[in-house]
């Protein structure tokens, strides 16, 4: 037997004691009474008489309640056992003031409610390991960085490294420091053979991947290199969704076929043997991926690349890899040197376009408990000064100083845990809240840019719960000592009252100065997204409603569109309610970018001028179904004349850059090879076309049925359909359903969204932001006006005599109250001043989240110092207001 | 009860050790037996109030060295009796060992210089 197994077994015994108080007491209570009967007896063999005998076994015996303890201490742990008294108390002592209890608890709900759902957050999207692949953290990607000169948008440029399936496989052969290489791409199909023409989201992978994220299909079986191989590639994998919605979840779907029309370039349908379903927690690489095909078979179509993707081998660190990877990329892809290449984590990589706001915003919620704590511990001194005599009377009893911090301790650890509870209810709000704020439409057209990585990840767990549990604990302990040393052991009260007005003073100038940062950080952020949202788009989104309708492609050939699209529009503009409707191959916020070289000069081959412009193809109604003003010379014609064969109009930018400050009105341009000449017949507003935050670029507009393509696809990602409506753009969809279903009866509308919904889902981060950085500025300057109001009230309450006195003396209401005014004013006033300082060397960090404001902007500072300035009068005023009313007489006669 | 001078403290940790010894010579003893043959082996000597006594019963049978069980005394009353068990017999044997190496070092330390 282990020598020490007795402490094992004394602990269990301890234990057992303390989780069964009841059961222990009774056997003790038993025990001394048998103890208290063999004395009595003993007693009585002496000689006793029976009633005497009782009292000297008594005697003999001790004080039974001190015996009492000791046994209790003996058989379980003291300080447990103190606690348990410790802890009811607790409550019957916050139950006589309820006031108070409130206050506290929600005071720490707010902060650690707001603590758990940035947890939350911050947990799920940076911290957990991805979800779709094992040891995630082992995933890496290769990133590089272009200068200027080489990168296609002219500007220093960031990006994945693309390679090919045969510069994968290749690179496979060459590095031992991965061992997985592979690469992954977004594709988009048509969905033929069903009742309904409908478009899916899928992805294309090298059937690597599956090994590399050690991802198990849940039927079937996953890619082998034999789908890479020619003549392999006919085979696609399914989602979990995909495979219920398609097949309702049946187990025998391995072996079908689907029919998937690629909507991307050539348009071709084709039969795909279905061979596995994935389950339904691989999102890869997105949460909205329907389907995976080979990333592409050997010898099919012009060279698509992806990004690479990679697991490091089992003891190979990052920049080993890094070191072993980047010279046989560049020599695979040739490119220069001063393309820099860096390998950086996946998960990183994922979330790196939202981790500096999540750090900001997580700072900011625990700025926003360190005030709440503050408060809470504001309360509790008051409270304390309230209960001097209790704790007075206590230590009189013989309550130790520890004993009575324990005590203390006790009290602010009840009401932290109350708090982390109704914390926890309003951090289930909290991630509902920011789930809704986070979501956009999930719409590859849009890009990634727009949606919030691993959305699918967010939610309250155990790892949250764990935490909440140790920020309230964290948090009580923190209020809970402050009192309690703020508290001298005891002597003359003079320093007693010195001293605690000292620490009041000292955290309202703390919960200031952190108020101030946040309100810095707050304004900055909604500011930003005021400004961002303020922009001219250049068009009109209210009361638009955007489309696009899903053909059976085996009908529509490429040029049947045309002709489809105009039938629509045709249709679409006898359906009461529609001013306007209109088709055009993108729409703003449609990532999908067609560059054309646009110039005075036929293509001269002047590398010099590269000339570009963004092409936007369109149908003659487009500018007024989208509201952008024609500022010049006019649009297309109704009637299409054919003096409108090769007509253009352009936007403003372009007509500064082509011609200055001359008329473009009637001139000639050549648009990409084209020799022959187009006419401008118009200017345009500029339009943000990608975006709130990208200046508009030079763009020309041509009559889209007119457009002979140099080559491509008239529509690559399909045609897009915008009807103004005179009323709520929702109200036309079953019109328009009717009038798609009337021309064709297997075509289906999909991506149905108002345009003022694609405007807005493109401003959720920002919105987002602002929303979360104003919500705790809010709540940061509240709790500290609150608590500047506590001390104010609290020095009036104690110091009622004195100011009796003085006034008893002469001195004026006013003089005492100015007197007490300023004084907050000052302290407010310091701490103003250090949150100004704190936030202007902070602010920094913000400079990627604004837009159209410095992070030192001085309109923000010098607006929250006036704001604060004019809270802290208010919050100070109104307590200090009740001097007025301190009657000199009342107070001498207490005297 | 004898006052005075020759009343002895018991050195910390040693009274385990003599509950231990007791039970094992005198077979199972109630609280108050126990407690009555030690002051009667000490001759009166020993200060051994119940107070010491409980938390110290407590103790041991929360280490798994002696075993309480409620049984009925000769005079009808209901009693919790103390047996050593054999983890308790291994225990003693150690501690009185350990206890007779100490006494012996005190004895050369305390009586060498005199």
């Amino acid at each position: 037997m282990d020598p020490d197994m007795w402490r094992v077994r004394r602990f269990l015994h301890r234990l057992r004691a303390f989780l069964r108080p009841g059961a222990s007491e009774r056997e003790l209570a038993r025990e001394l009474t048998a103890q208290l009967g063999l004395l009595e007896d003993e007693y009585r063999r002496r000689g006793l008489r029976p009633d005497e005998a009782r009292l000297a076994a008594r005697r003999s015996l001790g004080g039974v309640d001190q015996l009492k303890e000791l046994h209790r201490d003996a058989r379980s742990i003291p300080w447990l056992e103190d606690a348990r008294r410790d802890v009811p108390h607790a409550f019957r002592s916050l139950g006589r003031n309820p006031g108070f209890a409130f206050a506290a608890v929600a005071t720490l709900a707010i902060g650690i409610g707001a603590n758990t759902t940035m947890f939350s957050v911050v947990n799920s999207v940076l911290l957990k390991p991805l979800s779709y692949a094992r040891d995630s953290d082992r995933l890496v990607r290769l990133m590089m960085d272009m200068p200027a000169e080489d990168s296609p948008t002219r500007a220093p440029l960031r990006t994945a490294v693309g390679l090919s399936a045969g510069e994968i496989a290749e690179l496979q052969r060459r590095t031992r420091a991965l061992s997985h290489v592979g690469t992954v791409g977004p594709v988009l199909m048509g969905l033929g053979g069903h009742e309904e023409a409908a478009r899916l989201q899928g992805a294309r992978v090298s059937a690597s991947v599956f090994p590399m994220l050690g991802a198990r299909p849940l039927l079937g079986r996953v890619f082998d290199s034999a789908d890479e191989r020619t003549g392999g590639g006919h085979v696609v994998l399914l989602s979990h969704s995909a495979w219920q919605r398609l097949f309702a979840g049946d187990h025998a779907v391995v072996g079908r076929t689907i029919r998937l029309e690629s909507v991307l370039g050539p348009r071709r349908q084709s039969h795909y043997t279905v061979v596995g379903v994935m389950p339904g927690e691989f999102r890869f690489p997105t949460g909205t991926t329907q389907f995976w095909l080979p990333f592409q078979p050997a010898g099919t179509g012009p060279v698509i690349r992806g990004p690479m993707l990679g697991r490091l081998a089992d003891g190979v660190s990052i920049e080993a890899a890094a070191a072993e990877v980047a010279p046989a990329v560049r020599q695979l892809r040739g490119h220069p040197a001063r393309i820099r290449y860096e390998l950086v984590r996946e998960q990183a990589e994922l979330v790196a376009p939202v981790r500096p706001a999540l750090l900001v915003l997580w700072a900011a919620v625990g700025v926003v408990l360190l005030i709440a704590c503050v408060n809470v511990a504001n309360l509790l001194l008051a409270r304390s000064a309230a209960r001097q005599r209790e704790f007075a009377i206590r230590a009189a009893l013989g309550a130790g100083r520890m004993r009575l911090i324990r005590q203390a301790l006790a009290e602010s650890l009840v009401l932290a845990l109350l708090g982390g509870t109704a914390g926890v209810l309003l951090a289930v709000a909290g991630v509902r809240l920011l789930r809704t704020l986070a979501t956009t439409l999930e719409r590859m057209d849009l890009g990634s840019a727009v949606s919030f990585p691993r959305l699918y990840d967010l939610g309250l767990d155990g790892v949250a719960l764990v935490f909440t549990l140790g920020v309230s604990v964290a948090a009580g302990v923190m209020f809970g000592l402050a009192p309690a040393f703020g508290r001298p052991a005891g002597g003359a009260s003079a320093s007693l009252r010195a001293s605690r007005l000292g620490t009041g003073r000292l955290l309202v100038i703390a919960e200031v100065a952190m108020a101030t940062v946040l309100l810095v950080v707050g304004t900055l952020l909604v500011r930003s997204f005021v400004k961002l949202s303020g922009v001219g788009l250049g068009y009109d989104p209210q009361q638009v409603l955007t489309f696009q309708v899903a053909v059976p492609v085996e009908r529509y050939p490429d040029e049947r569109l045309k002709a489809f699209a105009e039938a629509v529009v045709a249709g679409l503009r006898a359906v009461p309610g529609v001013q306007a409707a209109a088709y055009a191959n993108q729409l703003p916020m449609v990532v999908l970018k067609d560059t054309f070289r646009v110039g005075r000069m036929p293509d001269s081959r002047a590398a010099a001028n590269p000339g570009g412009a963004d092409a936007r193809f369109v149908s003659r109604d487009y500018f007024r179904a989208m509201g952008i003003r024609v500022r010049a010379g006019r649009g297309f014609d109704e009637a299409g004349e054919p003096r409108d064969a090769r007509a253009l109009l352009i936007n403003q930018a372009l007509a500064r850059r082509e011609f200055g400050r001359e008329s473009p009105l009637g001139a000639t341009v050549f648009v990409g090879r084209d020799p022959h000449p187009w006419r401008v017949i118009g200017v345009v507003d500029d339009v943000r076309q990608f975006g709130f935050d990208r200046e508009p670029e030079p763009q020309f507009f041509a009559e889209l049925r007119r457009w002979a393509p140099e080559a491509g696809p008239l529509f690559p990602l399909g045609a897009y359909y915008a009807v103004r409506t005179t009323s709520d753009p929702w109200g036309v969809v079953p019109h328009i359903r009717q009038v798609v279903r009337g021309l064709d009866d297997r075509a289906a509308l999909f991506n149905v969204a108002p345009m003022q919904q694609l405007v807005s889902t493109t401003l959720s981060r920002p919105r987002m932001y602002a929303v979360l950085a104003g919500v705790f500025a809010g709540v940061a300057v509240l709790l500290a006006a609150i608590g500047l109001y506590g001390v104010i009230a609290y020095t009036v309450a104690r110091r009622t005599r004195e100011i009796g006195i003085r006034m008893a003396l002469g001195a004026h209401g006013t003089q005492v109250m100015r007197a007490i005014l300023g004084r907050s004013l000052a302290t407010s006033l310091v701490g103003l001043v250090l949150g100004l300082a704190g936030a202007a060397a902070g602010a920094r960090v913000l400079e990627s989240m604004l837009f159209g404001l410095r992070p030192l902007d001085p309109a923000t500072y010098v607006g929250v110092s006036l704001a604060f300035a004019a809270v802290a009068t208010v919050a100070s005023y109104l307590p200090a207001r009740r001097v007025m009313k301190v009657d000199p007489v009342a107070v001498l006669r207490c005297e | 009860m004898p006052r005075g001078p020759d009343r002895v403290e018991l050195l910390q940790g040693t009274l385990d050790l003599i509950v231990l010894r007791a039970l094992a010579t005198m077979g199972p003893q109630h609280a108050y037996g126990l407690a009555a043959r030690l002051e009667q082996t000490g001759d009166h000597r020993l200060t051994l109030n119940q107070g010491t006594l409980y938390p110290a019963l407590v103790r041991l049978e929360q280490k798994g060295w002696i075993r309480g069980t409620w049984r009925t005394t000769e005079h009808n009353r209901e009693a919790k009796y103390y047996t050593i068990t054999k983890p308790g017999l291994r225990a003693l044997e150690k501690q009185t060992e350990r206890w007779r190496r100490l006494v012996g070092l005190l004895d050369r330390l305390l009586l060498d210089g005199s």
